[in-house]
This record gives structure tokens, sequence and C-alpha cells, in this order.
């Protein structure tokens, strides 16, 4: 996996888009995951990968390639996702149009999971729940929770991500798991 | 211990960092501590909620759409691009483009002045005022004659072939020429010259 992601990086650096078009394939979910749990919104979220992918590719130049390419796109993600909570956007609507004149508004691009809808009531709500207990979170708790439990990093590599050493990274994960657990006792 | 250093070591067991014996320390505590292990319970189940975190996929066309808003390549990408994918028609490429470069070369490098190149020099009349270069009959020519900026006039016998380049050659009856007799005049027959100059080499069994 390191080898093909150095193979890509590589090519991606020297102007192959097709090489930069896989490294995309291979990130986009994840880099959207994190995104998606950070904001709480499927917009933002995918505004958020977009300026992730576009800022990599301006920077590929500048990529060190001795350490993980994950780690790299990580940091940038995450530290879009921190920037995007400073300076919050004015919410926008759904009934928006997505391009003016063509009729399309957001709901279009929201994806449908077929499911029956007693089920999809269930999921909801507990979606919902663990969305607002994590938005409850500070920031730079909320992303290293979603970089530990949701992305399943490791602590060294949140901690190469975020580049803070391991006990800090312990002491907030420790923190919380803390806040979550008094946010969902009551479930 | 104390419950609070309990917590602590609950949280170091969620990371993993216990070893056997502060395992063991811990489920002592928690078998008799209702409120450590009820604790316990809900940071575990905390953890399982938002693992269980539903994975969300982006749209289908993100990929398409962030390719779409990349910086257009340059020129540059676009041409070392283009190589990459054709390395034979590159070498062909680079190979022409140092063949024309060297004929090319040969050809304008030269200046005016009467040159003549022959195994047998001293047989030969050269008259300068007319650039007239005379194999005189009777003589015998070894090799090849070749003379630039000038004619020939080939009265005697020639062993090999008879070049003029950017001048004639006039063979008179009495001549005997074993080879070719070529007059060069302009750059294309240059190459051609060159060209066949460089099969020749090659293929030196071919009469």
């Amino acid at each position: 996996m390191d080898f093909v992601e150095k193979r890509l990086t590589q090519r991606a650096k020297r102007g192959d888009r097709e090489a930069f078009a896989e490294l995309i394939e291979i990130y986009k979910d994840k880099i959207f995951q994190l995104a998606y749990r950070m904001v709480g919104n499927r917009q933002d979220a995918e505004d958020i990968a977009q300026e992730t992918f576009l800022r990599v590719y301006a920077n590929l130049h500048s990529y060190d390639d001795s350490y993980k390419f994950s780690t790299w796109i990580y940091r940038i993600a995450t530290n879009l996702c921190i920037d995007r909570g400073r300076k919050k956007r004015p919410d926008f609507s759904l009934d928006e149009e997505t391009e003016p004149g063509q009729g399309l508004d957001w709901y279009s691009r929201l994806s449908s999971n077929e499911r029956t809808p007693e089920d999809k009531v269930v999921t909801q709500e507990l979606q919902e729940t663990v969305q607002d207990a994590l938005s409850h979170l500070q920031p730079k708790y909320r992303s290293i929770m979603i970089l530990r439990y949701i992305e399943d990093l490791s602590l060294q590599e949140i901690s190469d991500i975020v580049k803070l050493p391991i006990t800090t990274i312990k002491t907030r994960i420790h923190r919380g798991r803390e806040a979550l657990r008094s946010k969902l006792r009551l479930m | 211990m104390e419950c609070r250093d309990m917590i602590c070591l609950i949280h170091e067991y969620l990371d993993g960092d216990t070893d056997e014996l502060a395992n063991l320390q811990l489920q002592t505590h928690i078998e008799s501590c209702v409120s450590c292990r009820q604790h316990m319970h809900e940071l575990q189940r905390a953890i399982a909620f938002v693992q269980s975190a539903s994975h969300i996929h982006v749209s289908s066309d993100f990929t398409a759409r962030v390719l779409a808003q990349l910086p257009a390549p340059t020129k540059a990408n676009l041409l070392s691009g283009w190589l990459r994918n054709h390395p034979f028609l590159t070498a062909a490429a680079v190979f022409l483009f140092l063949m024309t470069g060297s004929v090319l070369n040969s050809w304008f490098d030269q200046d005016d002045t009467l040159q003549v190149s022959s195994a047998n020099l001293d047989k030969l009349k050269i008259d300068r005022e007319r650039n007239v270069v005379v194999v005189p009959a009777g003589t015998n020519i070894n090799g090849d004659l070749v003379v630039r900026n000038g004619n020939i006039d080939v009265q005697g016998h020639v062993t090999g072939n008879v070049v003029a380049i950017e001048g004639k050659v006039f063979v008179a009856s009495t001549a005997q020429v074993a080879g070719n007799t070529e007059s060069i005049e302009a750059i294309v027959d240059w190459i051609w010259y060159e060209v066949k100059n460089i099969g020749n080499d090659l293929l030196p069994i071919l009469p």
C-alpha cells in the first residue's frame, strides 16, 4: 500500500493527473468522513474535502515522501476543518439552487439510502446523537477523537498528524472520552 | 487504591497501555466497586457509539469535480506527458533532430574556396581561375575524386567515384570512370548524398 502510494505521489508530483485521480479515489471517503464529523453537514464537508485535495495538488512539490502520505493529507484536512470552525460561514439552505438556472437544489446531491422507514428513523436518531455528542467537544478534542475512533488511526500516527507529543494526544483522548461518556450515558 | 486513580488506569487500559499486573488490579477493583464498573462500562459504550457512526460516502462525481478545478496543465507538463507516453517516437524525433543538425552543419560550414580530395593530387591539374580540376588524358587516379566549389573535367581514368559538390562533372570521350559521377548543387542533393553514403557504409556488400 505504502509502495503504491509512493509511486502515485511521485507520478502526481511530475504533473500526472491520472495518478492524482487515483490518490483522490483512495482518500476521498476518509477525508470526507473526517470533515463531515468535524463540521456536521455534508456540503461544508464536501467543500473541505475538495479544498484539501486542491491544496495537496498545489503543494505536492513540497511533500517530503520520507513520511506517510496519509499523515500529510490528514494534517491538511484537520487544519482546514479547524480553520473553517473559526470563521464559520453563514449557513446556507438545501433549497438553494446548486447552480443558478438549472433548477437543481442541494437535495438532489444528497445520497439516499434504501431502507425501511422505521429502520431509517432509528439509525437516524443514533447517528444524530453521535454527531451531536461530537459537536459538543472542542475542535482540538473532536479532531483527535475522530482520528482515533472513526478513522481508526494509531496514537503514533495521530501524534504525527497534529504534530503534538503522544502524551498530549493521550490526555486529549482521555478528556474526550470523559466528555463523550457524560453526553452519551443517558442513552 | 482510590477510585480516582482507578479512572486513570481505566483510560490506560482503553489505550492498551496496561500490563498484566495492572489489568489484574483493575479487574479486582471493578468487581468490588460499582461506580467504577459503571464508569468503565459507560466509557466503552461511548467509544462503541462513536465507532458505530455509519461511514458515509462522498458524492460520486467528487473526483471529477476536483479534477475540473485543478489549474490547467502547463505546456511543459503536456509535452513531458506526451513524451513519456510515446518513447519510440521520442527516440526517433531525437535521432532525426541530431541527424538533420549534423548534415546541415556540414553543408553550411563550407566556405567558397576550391577543395579537392583525392589520393593522387599530384596528377591533377588545378585551374584556379576557371575553378576547374582537370584529370589529364592518360593519367590514372586511384580511388575517389571529390571536388568542392568547382567543376571537374575528366579526360583520363578514375578508379573510384567522381563527385562535384556545387559544381559539374564533365566527362570527355577519352575518360574512364569506374565508379559513379555525380554533381551536387542543391542542399537536397547534399542530404541525399549523405544519406546514401551512410547507406553504402552500412551495406557494403550491395553494389
